[in-house]
């Protein structure tokens, strides 16, 4: 198991946003975490990534306890990610973005050059490598992020919506970059809203609903899962549609 | 004193909550409108009735000015410039007040507003009871208009999120020009109030800035309660110090707490950080 | 090395001006003019590079100063004996101010650093053991080489020069650097930044620790050749934004941006103050605020950004 996820739970005052979720996540898996909008993936995403420690529960790593680690230690660990609203360094160009991300492991200019050059390439972002972030559009900075999480040398990635408001033709690049990611050796954990996406990438979905995780297993089973319908349209609606 | 404090603090949390805009030349703000006051006085002899609507009034109407042709462009780009902005307009103001005014210390005749009052075995001065009572009712009235007019539910809609409130079809835009206006509103009354007992000088602006973010520090950022409390708290912590350390120390001792405050407990009595 | 060319020329222009000039009068403000590219250059490690506002850094100016002069008042060594004083105490003010502040958003490692620099000035200036409101003095007449007390201001600029040469080289080595790159990353963003396994904490003291270091020199350096140290012109906050004008002036997070500032401000500041006699000091800073708010307003990444700009190159490093 790379990834154990326990009892995590996280309040905001009186919202339980997150009501004791697990997950397991095996080494080389596409895990998609799936819900509709407020289901609290999003919160649980960010416990994860260690951007907010959880109230409660655990979250194992490689068998390392990093429930209380913050995103430094997390990324040092081997797990990077990438933000659902990108955060670029819009004053830097493509290529220093990801040198950024490079310095982790080399802290030498010339090493951490060479793996810039890699991943750039990796990420088709080459030809772009010395124009300003900022001038990049949505998808670009996407890719951009992704590459950039790339260059720390990750074990573990996760994307967070990822390809959300890309259009369809950039949706399948990204879907094809997301493959080559994971025919790497690395593990992926996706949140996404879009159902496609998860169909046709995920090996395993797991359904949160209202803090909760509703259902986990192959993407077309718990899609026709009567809980997930329930969860996405509205109880009464589901049982119109089951009559 | 404490009162006046938390009024134009008010405005300060307000602007800062709001548009995560910290204002550097909110002090400033105020001496133009001690300046206002005065001026008031003495080229046309109206008192404070007509002179702090009046300022007030000016000070707004510099607020939206400023909101336009300065913060909106400022507000989206690096941290360096929204600082820099508004600490570049207090010297503009500051120093434009040097020179037109001159470095002199003037003020308001005493007796303007009644003498001194006899209260409990304290003497208090009426200009400073007055002032306080006028700051503390019209800091609630602010506080009541945010929360429960539909204005100011709009007005904190765009300071949580933006983005939202603009799904929600309230235009950001206008709303954030509105809490310049009221909140550079706050320091003309404030500074209006002020005129009455305190000198006016250009150099008021530096150090009136700085209590401001005392109490807005203290109080919580983008609380108006927590400014109304902060600031009778320093205004209190204010006169002890100089009453026991001397009058030399007071400011001094202010910014210590200041610093002990983003040292302890940055988030304040009653915001969020 | 092939797009520094011109440099050389300018160079030698720079090694040369102040014997051809003669007066020492345009010399002095050479000097002058060096000693705000040394502090703004500082303030711009911190401010600049790592985006970390401090409006205060006064205090660090202040404790050079102070310390070289104390350490000739009290102790009777040459003012310059006092410079490593001076950075300790600028190093344990940096930490105290940034180890707090650094964990929260910007805006309140900037408000810290102006409430500190007003506080340390309001002790300063009742503290008597360095002269409370009078302040301190150097050396009248040199005692020893090592006064560097030199009636013309030439043996300064060449001295100041070679501080600077030395701070611009150590900062261009930065940037080329993990740090320099790290440096922006925190500017750029620091929640990306430590997604990517920036210590962003860490680097900002680190910053912080040098630029204090350095202006804390300058501090000392000002305190050798003017020889007078007191609250106001060294712990006030005007010379805190002079540092912060004359970096953004010319661009902050450049590597010459302070200097361009600097070459460009400081006559300016002499000649309004000639210029306008009695009422002087008001207006020149009156000139500040405009220059900042269209500095802010236009562009905000100073005069190199807009060449830039104007030549149609994205700024790289």
């Amino acid at each position: 198991m790379l990834l154990e996820a326990s009892g995590v739970v996280q309040t905001f005052g009186q919202l339980r946003a997150v009501d004791s979720a697990d997950l397991t996540v095996a080494k080389g898996e596409i895990v998609g975490l799936i819900g509709p909008n407020g289901a609290g993936k999003s919160t649980f995403f960010n416990a994860l990534a260690g951007d907010r420690p959880p109230d409660d529960g655990r979250i194992l790593f490689e068998g390392h306890d990093i429930t209380h680690e913050g995103p430094e230690q997390h990324a040092r660990r081997g797990i990077a990610r990438t933000f659902q609203v990108p955060l670029t360094f819009e004053d830097m160009t493509v290529a220093e973005n990801v040198l950024v991300g490079a310095f982790l492991r080399h802290s030498h200019r010339t090493a951490a050059e060479a793996v810039t050059r890699d991943v750039l390439e990796f990420t088709g972002l080459a030809p772009m490598a010395d124009r300003r972030a900022g001038m990049l559009g949505t998808p670009g900075r996407k890719r951009l992020e992704i590459a950039r999480a790339l260059a720390t040398e990750p074990r573990l990635l996760l994307l967070d919506e990822a390809l959300a408001g890309l259009t369809p033709a950039e949706v399948q690049v990204a879907i094809g970059l997301v493959r080559r990611l994971h025919v790497r050796g690395i593990t992926l954990v996706i949140v996404e809203h879009i159902m496609e996406v998860i169909l046709t990438l995920a090996e395993r979905a797991v359904v949160f609903h209202q803090g909760r995780v509703i259902a986990a297993g192959p993407p077309r089973a718990v899609v026709n899962d009567p809980a997930v319908v329930a969860a996405y349209l509205g109880h009464r609606m589901s049982r119109q549609i089951q009559q | 004193m404490g009162a006046i404090y938390a009024l134009f603090s008010s405005g300060l949390t307000l602007i800062w909550g709001m548009m995560n805009v910290i204002n550097f030349a909110h002090g400033d703000f105020v001496m133009l409108a001690m300046y206002v006051a005065f001026f008031a006085w003495t080229l046309g002899h109206q008192g404070p009735l007509v002179s702090i609507p009046l300022a007030a009034a000016l000070l707004a109407l510099l607020g939206v000015v400023v909101y336009l042709g300065l913060i909106r462009s400022v507000m989206r780009g690096p941290m360096l410039a929204q600082i820099l902005a508004t600490f570049g307009l207090a010297l503009l103001l500051r120093y434009a007040a040097f020179w037109a005014f001159s470095a002199n210390f003037v003020a308001l005749p005493d007796n303007l507003v009644g003498g001194t009052l006899q209260l409990a075995g304290l003497r208090l001065q009426e200009p400073r009871v007055l002032a306080g009572v006028v700051a503390l009712a019209l800091t609630l009235g602010l506080h009541l208009m945010l929360t429960r007019t539909m204005l100011g539910a709009r007005m904190l809609a765009v300071a949580e999120d933006r983005a939202a409130a603009m799904l929600v079809g309230i235009r950001p835009d206008p709303m954030q020009a509105l809490t310049w206006g009221l909140g550079a509103a706050s320091t003309g009354i404030a500074g209006g109030l002020i005129a009455l007992f305190y000198y006016i000088s250009p150099t008021v602006g530096e150090s009136l800035t700085l209590i401001g973010f005392v109490v807005v520090a203290l109080g919580g950022f983008g609380s108006v309660p927590g400014a109304l409390l902060a600031g009778l708290l320093i205004g209190v912590v204010e006169s002890l110090s100089a009453y026991w350390f001397g009058p030399v120390y007071q400011d001094a001792v202010v910014y210590a707490l200041f610093l002990l405050v983003l040292w302890v407990r940055p988030q304040g009595l009653l915001g969020t950080v | 090395m092939k797009r520094l060319w011109w440099l050389l020329p300018l160079v030698l222009v720079v090694l040369v001006w102040p014997l051809l000039a003669g007066d020492a009068f345009y010399q002095r403000i050479g000097a002058l003019v060096v000693l705000a590219a040394i502090s703004a250059s500082a303030w711009n490690l911190i401010g600049g590079y790592a985006g970390q506002v401090s409006v205060g850094h006064a205090i660090f100016f202040g404790a050079g100063a102070y310390a070289a002069l104390a350490v000739y008042t009290h102790l009777g060594w040459p003012p310059i004996a006092g410079v490593p004083l001076g950075i300790a105490v600028s190093l344990i003010l940096a930490v105290l101010i940034g180890t707090p502040t650094f964990r929260l958003r910007g805006h309140y490692f900037s408000m810290a650093t102006i409430a500190a620099a007003e506080l340390i000035r309001l002790l300063a200036a009742n503290w008597a053991w360095i002269g409370a409101a009078i302040g301190l003095m150097g050396p009248a007449a040199p005692r020893t080489l090592a006064d560097l007390t030199f009636r013309s201001p030439l043996p300064y600029y060449y001295i100041f020069l070679g501080v600077l040469a030395l701070l611009l080289s150590l900062t261009a080595a930065m940037e080329r650097s993990r740090m320099g790159y790290y440096l922006r990353a925190i500017n750029g963003g620091e929640r990306a930044a430590r997604s990517l396994g920036v210590p962003v904490l860490r680097y900002k003291l680190f910053a912080l620790m040098l630029s204090a270091t350095f202006t804390s020199v300058a501090g000392s350096l000002y305190a050798v050749m003017v020889g007078f140290a007191d609250p106001d012109s060294t712990l006030g906050i005007l010379i805190s934004v002079k540092m912060i004008i004359v970096a953004a002036l010319g661009g902050a997070g450049t590597l010459f941006g302070p200097l361009i500032g600097a070459v460009l401000l400081i006559p300016l500041e002499e000649w309004t103050n000639a210029a306008f006699g009695g009422s002087g000091t008001g207006v020149t800073y009156v000139v500040y605020g405009a220059i900042i708010l269209l500095i802010t307003r236009f562009e905000p990444g100073g005069l190199l950004h807009l060449a830039s700009r104007i030549r149609g190159r994205p700024r790289a490093a």
